[in-house]
């Protein structure tokens, strides 16, 4: 253990100072990069013009993942009141579009967040769309590699445990009116056909969820569009305004025709 | 607890062989031996630290090896389309490596049928204009036998500068530009099984 942490360090060490990329190459891969983004761009977009943005949405993620299969991802539009539904694009995995998320009358939509597997160095962007149906977008770049063939975990059979179970946590202090964060966590492995059984040496197939509603009483909070690029057991924040009568409701549904239901009580309203 | 032993391991092998070889003797798990011919298992794993008969490469040593022209052979896998995947959705996968690269993907698998090891032979030949000694570079990503396996193909051929590089496209791409490389077209013309 010693020697782990003191490989570790020397290697923490070492690799601060190269850093720096060789500013022969970055020019090209710039470019690279944006054409990239454009293609993505018309594939999902058509020809909607994408506005770039500091103000509207930004996507806060760390520069260097700890864990490419888990990589925490936050959406914040501050001018919430004008946003209609957000896209969540990583640009270099495979299928770059990673979700969509349509917000609802019941929504807060000033924040969102979610964990993701990401296959490369890539440029990740957040494009949020406005009531009128204009687009905006912001992009960071991100350091981790290697997320999408991660395996879930040792056997096929215990990433599928539980399968389709949820549990939600409420931030303290719910009122009537006022908005409040809660955190969804749903069992699900996620397989995304890139995960190699190491026993059988078999790819599993995937299995994902790609459906997620959630509501307050009657009223819609958000509608999720997702992929094979969210990691597995789902774990997604969100805000809502919780007015009339509960209680938020979750459905799921994944690429395998699993369907999974749950209804979740506030915690007491302190008026 | 597992994260940090692999994340300790993926910075020993960037650090080069002195550290490895202290934790290799300290009796670390990180420690496997050579098959004596190719590996056969999991693509995915643990790999030794060694390939007898080639050289095991960091990133400086690749670069002081540059003004050579060396040929540089990505073995890293294609991206696998998820069966029944939503025609309306964007399936772009993109492969990026050292530039210059000659990708061909899962050219390191074993056993590989007869047919697409002879391809191989052919086309490092081919690109090697028939020179053994010309030096070649072969990676993947870390943890992958696909590229010791590769390695270990060229020098049971014969080649006399065989590089092994296990740190990969992620050892490259964390401190130095990357680019867009397309599968070698003689290598996927022909299907794979």
């Amino acid at each position: 253990m010693k020697i782990l942490a003191l490989v570790l360090c020397l290697a923490l060490f070492g690799m601060a100072p190269a850093q720096k990329v060789l500013a022969a190459d970055s020019a090209a891969t710039d470019d690279e990069r944006a054409a990239r983004w454009k293609t993505i761009a018309e594939s999902v977009f058509g020809d909607r013009k994408i506005e770039p943005t500091e103000t509207l949405i930004k996507l806060d993620a760390p520069q260097r993942a700890q864990d490419a299969a888990l990589m925490p991802v936050t959406l914040i539009m501050p001018e919430k009141d004008k946003i209609k539904s957000v896209y969540l694009v990583i640009d270099d995995n495979p299928s770059p579009l990673a979700a969509h998320v349509t917000f609802g009358p019941a929504a807060d939509p000033g924040l969102l967040q979610l964990r993701v597997r990401v296959d490369t160095y890539t440029n990740m962007h957040a494009v949020a769309e406005t009531g009128d149906g204009r687009l905006f977008g912001t992009v960071v770049f991100v350091k981790a590699s290697g997320g999408c063939s991660a395996p879930v975990a040792s056997t096929d059979e215990e990433a599928t445990k539980g399968m389709g179970e949820m549990r939600m946590k409420f931030t303290e202090g719910a009122a009537p009116g006022k908005p409040m964060q809660a955190t969804l966590m749903i069992r699900h492995p996620n397989f995304n056909g890139m995960q190699m059984n190491q026993l059988t040496r078999n790819y599993t197939p995937p299995r994902y969820v790609d459906k997620l509603s959630v509501s307050y009483g009657d009223s819609k909070i958000f509608d999720l569009d997702a992929d094979i690029s969210l990691s597995a057991n789902p774990v997604i924040t969100f805000s809502f305004v919780p007015n009339g009568k509960g209680p938020v409701k979750v459905v799921a549904s994944d690429t395998m025709n699993g369907r999974w239901e749950q209804s979740f009580d506030m915690p007491a309203t302190t008026n | 607890m597992h994260a940090l032993i692999e994340t300790a391991a993926k910075a020993a092998i960037i650090l080069g062989t002195a550290l490895v070889a202290a934790v290799a003797n300290a009796g670390s798990a990180a420690d496997v031996n050579e098959p004596h011919g190719l590996w056969i298992g999991a693509m995915h794993g643990q790999t030794p630290k060694v390939l007898s008969g080639a050289v095991v490469v960091d990133l400086a040593a690749i670069e002081a090896l540059m003004p050579e022209k060396p040929l540089l052979l990505d073995v890293g896998p294609a991206a696998r389309k998820p069966e029944d995947f939503p025609s309306d959705r964007p399936w772009l996968p993109i492969h990026r490596s050292i530039p210059n690269a000659i990708w061909m993907p899962g050219a390191g698998a074993a056993p590989l049928d007869a047919r697409r090891e002879e391809l191989f032979y052919r086309r490092i030949e081919e690109l090697t204009h028939g020179d053994k000694t010309t030096p070649i570079v072969v990676f993947c990503r870390p943890e992958c036998w696909g590229g010791w396996n590769a390695g270990k193909r060229l020098v049971t051929k014969g080649y006399t500068s065989v590089r092994w590089f296990p740190a990969g496209t992620d050892g490259w791409q964390d401190k130095r530009e990357t680019t867009e490389v397309k599968p070698d077209t003689e290598w996927i013309a022909e299907p794979t099984r």
